[in-house]
């Protein structure tokens, strides 16, 4: 009986501590061989929808095609999710063998070494890229360390709903040279004109742009100023972030701008998306995200205003970096991945614009380009706006992407009219100073 | 500590005299006893106990993930008091203790008495009201609750044909906070069913011999009911009030994980989250955390202090 019962409790203790054992227990066990195609399981994620998965399905299947001996197993989150995950696993060591990156995480990973120097395969060849412009290239290089490299570009556009525009009879400026006034009048003229849809909700010309903090730094670059300087620091103060905000002050008295409250509630839509904003700016690769949906077809990309006349300023955008994990224990089958997935050309043709214009030279070929097509829209237009970009890219400080979502949240507030421009601006700056240090 | 205090004292008593098996037996019970408890035990010594205290060294430090944690003193504790977030989301927190919690326990009180006098079908009615609280936890019923309350949807409609402004809940800061505390009080099942077992146990002969003089039900409710009553309504009401400083679920879902419109959904602890997690600060967030805990604390001593002016136990009389 005794005994019976101590037998129990040992049976109960060991399925205990084993089921906690689980998590713990990693199942890589391929040895580090030098023979280069001996069979290795690499992981890689990414953020993005279920569109997005399906094209990396797609890729994927290819590469194994290719590679029979790398398998690859994937993950995929939406954006913020995404960061809480890695950064997870950068306290862990345990980052995946290659990740989708953005440019504002890029410094954050950077510390204590948590990404691979891809600069040795860059070097031998593994990763080609010699269809690539070098000014690109050079974005993903910190501490003279190659840690991401960009899968394509956006730069940003004006869409313009033409069914909208026409029914609130407001005329769109002549985007070659107009300012950010002339937009601003614009956006009045189509508000105050009160049409509504059939649900009974009015029409508006846009929503207030100056709560993101990318056309901010836009307008920076047209106004002459650098944003970021390369030792962290700021190349703004609270002055220019009250006078940014204040270009829309009369506009969010007048309620002429889209309702915030209506657009809360949209989320993740938006005015433009359930086509009762006239127009919106935005990186150029969202066009095919506009089109699935608003389910408008003839979204048109023009360019976007500026403080002088036709002095665009504009910039390119690295996106959709990949990078390695420093912790991988496969780097060349890492290296492998990432070359196939930059530069193989039928990657380039299943992706498209999706995830802004290819920067390897062959990819962008390989996208079919139907006349008219979402993809033959993008690109147009970014080789129509080529002359007009000017500025590098701002190199986003550490901590950007606390900052970004900060302005995004107080914005917010400013179109509640629970805060002024001036709380805004030393709020942020309270806030930046902390996530920047 | 006095958990370990008691594991070594078995093994400190001198071996027992022939013929007192009955107390090998106890011994032997005592020593089994602790082997069940054991994977209790180390999980928790090693999942809470371990972690908080990692997180009370965290909160001296500034701790991003990625570098080692670098010890900065009290500058965590010195930058929350700054932070006009920081004290956003007392206040939204607080209001929401501070209505919620009451609100929700007239609630439970209320339908515990209809429930009490009912005879036919009750425990059909029971089930029916105690449900809210089963699916109410759950991440699914607060999507549904922002699919009504959102612009267009069914509460704004009903609000519209009575003449309330048109416009969702969900994108109205002045309107989210009322939609949380319905979201709360609705899921009131929990403390009803404790309220219903107290009323249970009021023995009935005292509202016969109040009735004998000639007491009404306003004066049995305000003499008998709440005073026979009170510590259940104690115990419920501590409860109560350290789970609504601990909302996060419905919060998070209803924001989309921001805190808005305007802030006006940031509670603590999806602040909390938000810090460590997005804006990558673990040692911001591990100092939150810790003055969370100290503040809870503070109230749950308060109101045992408070209890002896309030609270009647009818044993205490023997």
């Amino acid at each position: 009986m005794k005994r019976s019962l101590w037998k129990i409790t040992a049976v109960a203790a060991v399925a205990a501590l084993s089921l906690t054992a689980c998590a713990s227990g990693s199942g890589d066990d391929d040895a580090p061989s030098t023979d280069p195609t001996a069979p290795v399981t690499i992981n890689f994620t990414w953020w993005g929808n279920d569109d997005r998965a399906a094209r990396y399905q797609e890729a994927l299947d290819l590469f194994k095609e290719q590679y029979p001996y790398i398998t690859v197993q994937t993950s995929f989150a939406a954006f913020p999710d995404y960061w809480t995950q890695r950064s997870t696993e950068a306290a862990g060591r345990k980052l995946p063998d290659v990740m989708q990156f953005d440019l504002s995480y890029l410094r954050e990973f950077n510390q204590n070494g948590q990404l691979l120097d891809l600069a040795k395969y860059v070097d031998d060849g593994s990763i080609d890229l010699s269809g690539y412009d070098e000014t690109l290239t050079e974005s993903g290089v910190l501490d003279g360390k190659t840690i991401g490299i960009p899968t394509s570009t956006n730069t940003f556009a004006m869409f313009q709903n033409p069914a909208v525009i026409s029914a609130t009879g407001a005329e769109f400026p002549d985007d070659a040279d107009y300012t950010w006034e002339d937009y601003n009048d614009f956006i009045a003229q189509a508000s105050s004109a009160g049409v509504k849809t059939a649900d009974g909700y009015q029409l508006y010309g846009a929503v207030d742009y100056t709560g993101t903090f990318w056309f901010f730094i836009q307008w920076l670059l047209q106004k002459g100023v650098t944003p970021f300087e390369d030792d962290g620091t700021f190349g703004f103060d609270e002055d220019d972030v009250v006078e940014f905000l204040d270009l829309t002050a009369d506009l969010r008295a007048d309620k002429a701008v889209y309702p915030i409250d209506r657009g809360t509630s949209l989320l993740p839509k938006g005015g433009f998306t359930v086509n009762e904003s006239a127009t919106e700016m935005s990186w150029d690769n969202f066009l095919a995200a506009y089109v699935a949906d608003s389910g408008t077809q003839d979204i048109a990309l023009a360019q976007i205003p500026s403080v002088e006349p036709g002095e665009k300023h504009l910039f390119f955008k690295p996106s959709m970096l990949l990078s390695a994990g420093a912790n991988t224990e496969h780097p060349e089958a890492a290296a492998t991945l990432i070359n196939f997935l930059l530069t193989d050309p039928e990657v380039g043709r299943i992706f498209g614009t999706s995830k802004g214009v290819p920067a390897d030279e062959e990819q962008r070929a390989a996208v079919e380009t139907e006349e008219g097509s979402v993809d033959a829209r993008v690109i147009a237009y970014e080789e129509a706006v080529t002359e007009q970009v000017t500025e590098s890219t701002p190199i986003p400080v550490k901590g950007f992407g606390t900052i970004e979502a900060k302005w995004k949240t107080l914005g917010e507030e400013l179109a509640y009219g629970t805060i002024t421009p001036e709380d805004f601006a030393s709020q942020w700056f309270s806030e930046a100073e902390i996530a920047t240090s | 500590m006095t958990l370990t205090a008691e594991v070594t004292t078995p093994p400190a008593t001198p071996a027992p005299p022939p013929g007192t098996a009955r107390k090998r037996r106890q011994a032997a019970e005592t020593r089994a006893g602790y082997a069940f408890l054991a994977p209790w035990l180390l999980g928790f010594f090693l999942l809470t106990a371990g972690p908080m205290l990692a997180s009370l060294y965290l909160a001296f430090t500034n701790y991003n993930l990625f570098a080692p944690p670098e010890f900065t003193g009290l500058e965590n504790f010195r930058l929350l008091f700054k932070d006009p977030s920081y004290l956003k989301a007392w206040q939204v927190t607080g209001t929401y203790v501070l209505f919620g919690t009451p609100i929700k326990l007239i609630a439970a009180l209320a339908v515990a008495m209809l429930l009490n006098n009912r005879r036919r079908g009750k425990g059909f009615y029971r089930s029916s009201f105690y449900m809210p609280s089963l699916v109410g936890a759950s991440v699914s019923i607060a999507i549904v609750w922002k699919a009504m309350f959102i612009d267009n949807g069914i509460v704004d409609q009903i609000g519209q044909f009575f003449g309330a402004p048109a416009g969702g809940w969900v994108g109205d800061p002045n309107r989210t906070m009322p939609m949380l505390i319905l979201l709360t009080v609705w899921q009131f099942g929990a403390p009803m069913v404790i309220f219903l077992a107290g009323l249970k146990q009021i023995p009935n002969e005292l509202y016969e011999a109040a009735s004998v003089d000639g007491a009404g039900p306003v004066r049995k409710f305000r003499n008998i009911t709440l005073p026979m009553l009170s510590p259940v309504i104690f115990f419920n009401l501590l409860l109560e009030t350290i789970h609504a400083f601990q909302i996060f679920a419905s919060a998070f879902i209803i924001s989309n994980g921001t805190g808005g419109p305007a802030r006006s959904t940031l509670f603590y602890t999806l602040y909390l989250y938000q810090r460590g997690f997005q804006d990558f600060r673990m040692g911001y967030a591990a100092a939150m955390a810790w003055v969370l805990v100290v503040v809870i604390g503070l109230i749950t001593v308060l109101f045992f202090r408070s209890s002896k002016f309030w609270v009647h136990y009818s044993g205490e009389g023997k």
